[in-house]
């Protein structure tokens, strides 16, 4: 083969798709990679507008988009993580991916005669492969950000995490002057529970409360582990009044609830300690300090009771 | 590795990149059908581990979304241009492309101006400097909601020093603008060097 044959050859077996059209949107050559997964064929494709061809094509988008490229006479860019495709085909991996069509990174560069751009080559690179490896760690680093920010045992946010969104929701309601309230409860005398039904009786303790409290929560409010027996609750755009009769509520329903372990039924109560926002706290954990001491006041005061702090 | 630029070599390509930008600005008029307004480049050499600290500064934690392109010509002249967008701004990006709303989502929006202005403008520094630039695909370093500062910081480089260009684009009509920042980085340096060496000697 001489380097013409050569050259024609490598275009025509490459495993990536090639399109050369002129300026008017008309094909000047496609190649066998976009004859087999396009579905056309090579005789019909000659001289034929490229819109009339691949009718799926975004024309509108498409078409700024080599404008670019003969205006510019600059290379354009489009990538599968923006736009999954640019030429609808199937791809070859149908058994062992989930996508449907094949992902593509495109290349258009522009050709130059006699300093003008006369044509524009698309070059189609299969890039399903590095898509679905990419949606697969996706999923895996969602799962471990979750775990990442889940106590292991009750399944509530870990108090790193919800000390984190402390952070961020004590931030929002200063920057924009809305309320924000901090519940902390405890178990009252978990110590006795754990030393009447063993730590396994304490651990189904913990495990259905933390679930039967995120139930009476709204979807903003967060619930974390905060000790041992000790969770904290975040509910912003909460003023004080509001908090305090959450947690009333939440007292009321703890009491009432039983907890079945190994045939006995065991009855929890809470104390718990609420503050809200105020212009003299500086940080979320000065909200944090005074939560706690309405916390101990419920405890002093004969235990299973919301206090809520007054400055 | 010791390296700084001349007065003559600074003043050199301070001159081809106004050439560059002048070039870029009238192009970019026909294409985007508006004017844009390229403000004067501002040239220094930077150390790899001081770039944080430069992009925390100037952007002050705001949020910016970050598109990086990577080029390279002959002569081992070969860099990375970094488009830093404000948060404000990425909303006027389809109407100056002149994309029809939800046709394309911002991050494609972002990393297509930033190709066009990359692209545009180094393709008229290649001619200048009789070079020929091939670029890797735009790519979305760092979205919205993650800080810039942040990002650069989980990076490790693998060199010490970097010839940073700075430029400003403004686009007065959809009151939009963005930075252009080029890194030329490491033994690209005194490539470049022996290039603007040579166009001295011509002059």
């Amino acid at each position: 083969m001489n380097i013409t044959e050569l050259n024609s050859f490598v275009v025509q077996q490459i495993n990536s798709g090639v399109v050369i059209i002129d300026a008017e949107y008309n094909i000047d050559l496609i190649n066998h990679f976009v004859v087999l997964h396009g579905g056309v064929k090579k005789e019909q494709a000659k001289g034929q507008n490229l819109f009339s061809l691949f009718p799926e094509l975004p024309e509108h988008w498409l078409k700024r988009k080599l404008q670019s490229v003969f205006t510019l006479n600059t290379p354009a860019f489009s990538s599968w993580e923006q736009r999954q495709y640019i030429f609808k085909m199937p791809h070859s991996r149908p058994i062992t991916t989930t996508n449907d069509f094949m992902a593509q990174n495109c290349t258009i560069l522009p050709i130059v005669e006699k300093g003008e751009v006369k044509q524009a080559c698309i070059i189609i690179e299969d890039a399903t492969d590095v898509c679905y490896y990419q949606q697969q760690l996706n999923v895996a680093m969602n799962k471990l950000e979750k775990s990442n920010q889940t106590d292991g045992l009750t399944q509530v946010a870990n108090r790193r995490y919800w000390e984190e969104r402390c952070i961020i929701e004590f931030d929002t309601a200063q920057r924009h002057d809305r309320p924000l309230s901090l519940m902390l409860f405890d178990l009252d005398k978990f110590k006795n529970i754990n030393d009447t039904f063993g730590h396994r009786g304490g651990d189904q303790v913990l495990v259905e409360l933390a679930a039967k409290i995120k139930d009476l929560l709204r979807s903003a409010d967060l619930i974390g582990r905060y000790g041992g027996e000790e969770f904290g609750i975040i509910c912003p755009n909460t003023g004080g009044k509001g908090a305090a009769e959450l947690s009333e509520r939440i007292r009321k329903e703890v009491q009432m609830h039983k907890i079945m372990f190994e045939g006995q039924a065991i009855f929890v109560t809470l104390s718990i300690g609420v503050i809200e926002i105020s212009d003299q706290y500086k940080s979320y954990e000065e909200m944090l300090s005074r939560a706690d001491m309405a916390l101990y006041q419920s405890k002093r005061e004969g235990r299973n009771r919301v206090t809520l702090y007054k400055a | 590795m010791n390296i700084t630029l001349s007065e003559d070599q600074r003043d050199c390509l301070q001159e081809l990149i106004n050439v560059a930008m002048g070039q870029a600005s009238d192009k970019l008029a026909r294409y985007l059908e508006t004017f844009v307004h390229l403000d004067v480049p501002y040239i220094e050499l930077v150390g790899s581990d001081t770039l944080p600290l430069l992009f925390a500064q100037k952007y002050n934690g705001s949020s910016v979304s970050v598109v990086s392109q990577g080029f390279y010509g002959n002569d081992g002249i070969r860099g990375e241009s970094l488009l830093v967008y404000r948060r404000d701004n990425a909303k006027e990006v389809a109407s100056l492309l002149g994309y029809e709303p939800e046709e394309a989502n911002e991050n494609e929006q972002l990393a297509d101006i930033s190709s066009i202005l990359t692209t545009t403008f180094l393709n008229g520094l290649a001619e200048l400097i009789s070079n020929q630039m091939s670029y890797s695909a735009p790519r979305l370093i760092s979205s919205l909601n993650t800080s810039l500062d942040s990002h650069l910081e989980q990076l490790s480089f693998n060199w010490e020093l970097a010839l940073k260009v700075d430029i400003s684009y403004q686009v007065t009509d959809y009151s939009f603008n963005c930075d252009m920042i080029l890194l030329i980085p490491g033994e690209a340096i005194q490539n470049i060097q022996s290039v603007l060496d040579r166009i001295l000697e011509e002059y």
